[in-house]
């Protein structure tokens, strides 16, 4: 053991020695791996040392809280289950090729994934709450809809479109032909999807709902918003920091929600890994789908119009409730709830501000750590993979309550500053771009660097030249993606706003928790307009070239 | 009733948008036969065997199996099985559960569906990979697979499209064997697309030639090659030699050269133009310069291939390609040699511009 541990020590001293010919990427990579050590691993560390003996055993003992982690996980399992079939039906309806309005669906299934979840809550409340349209305007109720079902539909619809990217995508890659000889050999109809079809798709339900569970388990914004009395671990842990003030429970409570996610992560990432019959061949013989039956065509269209029209609604409510003087009392269109929140208060400015800096800086590193992770060799690269890739499955909860207790003393004191805001965002999605880039790193044979750095590039150079246009669409997509989901976010900035550094997300939620519906949804609708402008902007800069969500 | 149409195409037509794949075809395929739809890629073969296996609906016309219509009959209730260019195995399922996937929708008995299963799987040499999943197969085993597959569910008609276009050439020689040896051993009635003329002068009973939507000829291999019914057949199935010449009364010219016309040849009149056939093996050539009944040519180029000697010759403005079969011991020929011709194995046509044409292009 001795012998192997001396040479372990004497290639990673001889790496070191080379990189140090290269001083600029031994930089780099101190900077990188110094980053991510800092504002992933560190917050992780410091929640998990955070509670004591006795906070451990009255998470594992007091019933209030394994209640808790009960409703969590049941939530979790229902709208898991229901956003899984609804992100099917989707999938297999756009997948078919004489599905009517097909590509109408494929552009409002993504709608809830370029806006906030918690604007499905929102909208809930404006039709069923106390003084919600349907509930009270219409039937003329009064009575507590808040509780697990509202939630449960909420869920579904906020979440089923991560469901319906990742099935949509199988689908289209299963090969044709395969339906076609079922059908030769006499299958058809129901006996064909159940004996050919769903097998093959059923690796992406998995992963689906993995995916989709690890929303579904540390989602925040709507439990906050519907769940009502009925609480989760990270509406509780927020309770915890903000009422009690109490940093051990809460972040016994976030330690509770990151085992499970890493369990569905690890599962999702590792061993569903080669499990899947989706073959990348050449076009064959029989490349069009198989004609859907008349009957299941219109059932899937009445599916999916369904769906799509509640969706809308959601939408419509929150953007009528922005303009209306008082919502369920007062319907004169009126500007008022614009005044204080929009016009005249930064926070949407902030919210607009932070996430494009996070998503500059964001992905500029996601590439920059890629690059070295994956073309350079110095000791430790492992660990930081791990940590490019881990925040995928961190609750948001518990990276508030971890970037409290790391950067609370110094010498890193962060709290009450926008940096903090920022650098949450920023590493919150990491993964995205990181994977990406590696994706697109793994398509550029080291062989086509080595080329130019013969010809006399430098490394720096090299990078500039040849590698960086070759993962440029890692990058854009990033910058997208990162800015769309920081300026979306809520669970883990709640915990870190401060006076002057309010941004738009935590502001709806503050204003939707003391009833104040008008400029909540005012908000709400600013925030997603101003997503969907720079999301337009972005389109005529990049020329339309940009591809998101399959778009 | 052997012998009898047992699939019979009646003028059908096919239309995608405002291609005509399949251009009136008719067609009559024989009960235990092996036929082949030979053609270049994108002459409508495919096209046919997708409407006859179901996939498809003909525009106009009739296909009738058995003498029964098969018009609005979906796929799955055809007597038709087809085996796939690229096999289309059920990742998801081993060998013998792909193998048995028919006989299961059938309802058959488990017993005897594993005992029908255990006998296909013999008869295609499969055994013991009845546990394997098709990504662990080679491809001569997965091939062989597709084939047990659509076997087991003993159709009337068995349909293979290109079934050996994913294996490598040498391969695709002992496969083809195997293919024709199960046929005849079975008795199945089999229809066989392929853009492969080898292949299908090897394997088949009857061959039709497409070309652009159309059967431009129907017969064994053997009528095929020796007595194409135009220039394109020629071309399209072995090698040959085009060549114009002038008609006389009684014969044909070409430079000096006079040759009878063969008897059972089209007529053409005197004094028009015709196009020759010639086979590269139909034709001799001897050193020198002079010949009593041959041609002067030039030699252009050869190349050396162990059995055979490939000469490009130049003779009155044409070229020709010609073969010698038996190169042992004989010095390669160069400049001038003598070419004469087996006027048995002349094959002509009057000339058409479109032919004309189409020589200038080659096959």
């Amino acid at each position: 053991m001795g012998k192997a541990t001396t040479a372990r020590a004497w290639t990673d001293a001889l790496l070191v020695r080379r990189l140090t010919v290269d001083p600029l990427g031994l930089g780099a990579i101190i900077l990188v791996v110094g980053l991510l050590a800092v504002f992933v691993l560190f917050p992780v560390v410091r929640v998990l040392a955070q509670p004591g003996p006795a906070e451990w055993t009255r998470l594992l003992t007091d019933p209030r809280w394994l209640r808790l982690a009960g409703n969590t996980i049941l939530i979790a399992a229902l709208s898991t289950a229901s956003a899984v079939m609804l992100g099917f039906l989707f999938a297999y309806a756009t997948s078919r090729p004489d599905v009517p309005l097909r590509h109408l669906f494929k552009l409002i299934a993504i709608l809830p994934l370029v806006s906030p979840p918690f604007v499905g809550g929102l909208a809930f409340i404006l039709l069923f709450g106390r003084r919600g349209l349907i509930t009270y305007s219409l039937l003329g109720l009064s009575g507590d809809i808040y509780g697990w079902h509202g939630l449960w539909m909420v869920q579904t619809l906020a979440f089923f479109p991560i469901a319906y990217l990742t099935l949509a995508g199988v689908l289209r890659r299963i090969n044709p032909t395969l339906e076609y000889a079922a059908q030769d050999l006499g299958a058809h109809g129901f006996r064909l999807f159940r004996t050919v079809t769903l097998p093959l798709a059923t690796p992406g339900v998995a992963s689906a709902a993995l995916l989709v569970g690890i929303y579904t388990l540390s989602d925040f914004g709507n439990p906050m918003l519907v769940g009502g009395a009925f609480k989760v671990l990270a509406t509780e842990t927020y309770t915890q920091v903000t009422g009690w003030g109490d940093l051990g429970m809460a972040s016994a409570l976030s330690a509770a929600l990151l085992l499970p996610s890493l369990v569905l992560f690890a599962l999702q990432r590792y061993w569903l890994e080669g499990r899947s019959y989706v073959t990348v061949t050449g076009k064959g013989s029989f490349a069009d789908p198989l004609p859907t039956p008349g009957l299941l065509r219109w059932a899937l269209f009445a599916g999916c119009g369904l769906v799509a029209l509640v969706l809308l609604a959601t939408y419509a409510v929150v953007f009528v409730g922005a303009f209306a003087k008082t919502w369920g009392v007062n319907w004169r269109p009126t500007l008022e709830n614009f005044e204080y929140t929009v016009f005249r208060g930064r926070q949407l400015w902030n919210s607009i501000r932070f996430a494009g800096i996070a998503a500059l800086g964001g992905s500029a590193f996601a590439v920059l750590a890629a690059f070295l992770i994956h073309r350079k060799r110095f000791p430790g690269r492992a660990m930081a993979d791990f940590a490019a890739v881990l925040p995928a499955a961190l609750p948001g909860t518990l990276i508030g309550v971890g970037y409290i207790l790391a950067f609370n003393t110094p010498p890193l004191t962060l709290t009450g500053t926008g940096t903090i805001i920022v650098a949450a965002m920023l590493f919150r999605t990491i993964p995205v771009g990181y994977r990406a880039a590696v994706a697109g790193l793994s398509q550029i044979a080291p062989s086509i660097e080595e080329g130019a750095a013969d010809l006399g590039a430098r490394p720096l150079r090299t990078l500039w030249d040849v590698t960086l246009p070759l993962i440029r669409s890692a990058f854009t997509s990033a910058l997208v993606f990162t800015f769309i989901r920081s300026m979306n976010t809520l669970s883990a900035v709640i915990f870190l706003v401060s006076p002057g550094n309010v941004v738009a997300s935590a502001s709806i939620l503050a204003l939707a928790e003391h009833g104040d519906w008008g400029q909540a949804s005012a908000m709400a609708a600013s925030l997603m307009s101003a997503v969907f402008l720079v999301l337009l902007l972005f389109r005529l800069l990049t020329g339309g070239r940009m591809r998101l969500f399959e778009l | 009733m052997p012998g009898s149409a047992h699939v019979r195409l009646e003028n059908v037509v096919k239309r995608f948008g405002r291609v005509v794949a399949v251009a009136g075809v008719s067609l009559d395929i024989s009960r235990r036969s092996l036929t082949t739809i030979l053609g270049p890629s994108g002459c409508g073969k495919t096209t046919i065997l997708r409407l006859i296996a179901g996939f498809l609906a003909p525009d106009e016309g009739d296909i009738q199996i058995d003498g029964a219509s098969q018009r609005g009959l979906p796929p799955y209730l055809r007597k038709t099985s087809t085996v796939f260019q690229e096999y289309a195995l059920f990742p998801h399922m081993s060998v013998s559960d792909n193998v048995a996937y028919g006989l299961r929708l059938r309802r058959l008995p488990r017993a005897s569906v594993a005992e029908k299963v255990r006998h296909t799987l013999s008869l295609l040499k499969l055994d013991g990979l009845e546990r394997r999943f098709p990504r662990e197969l080679s491809g001569g085993q997965q091939q062989r697979v597709a084939l047990a597959r659509s076997l087991i569910v003993e159709p009337e008609v068995l349909l293979m499209d290109e079934p050996l276009s994913n294996l490598d050439a040498k391969l695709r020689v002992s496969v083809r064997t195997e293919i024709r040896e199960i046929q005849q051993r079975v008795g199945i009635t089999t229809l066989y697309v392929t853009h492969d003329q080898e292949e299908a002068l090897a394997i088949s009973d009857t061959i039709a030639v497409m070309r652009e939507g159309r059967v431009m000829q129907v017969g064994s291999p053997r009528d095929i090659y020796e007595r194409p019914a135009d220039p394109f057949v020629a071309a399209f199935v072995g090698q040959v030699n085009l060549l114009r010449a002038r008609v006389e009364e009684g014969g044909v010219r070409i430079g000096s050269l006079r040759l009878p016309v063969p008897p059972d040849s089209p007529h053409v009149e005197v004094g028009h133009e015709a196009i020759l056939a010639l086979r590269p093996e139909a034709i001799r050539i001897g050193a020198g310069s002079e010949g009593r009944d041959g041609l002067t040519g030039q030699v252009v180029s050869r190349t050396y291939l162990g059995t055979t000697v490939r000469y490009r010759i130049e003779l009155a403005g044409q070229r020709l390609t010609v073969d010698d079969h038996d190169p042992a011991g004989k010095p390669l020929l160069e400049g001038p040699v003598v070419v004469s011709f087996d006027p048995t194995r002349i094959r002509l046509w009057p000339a058409s511009p479109e032919m004309l044409q189409q020589m200038e292009e080659g096959p």
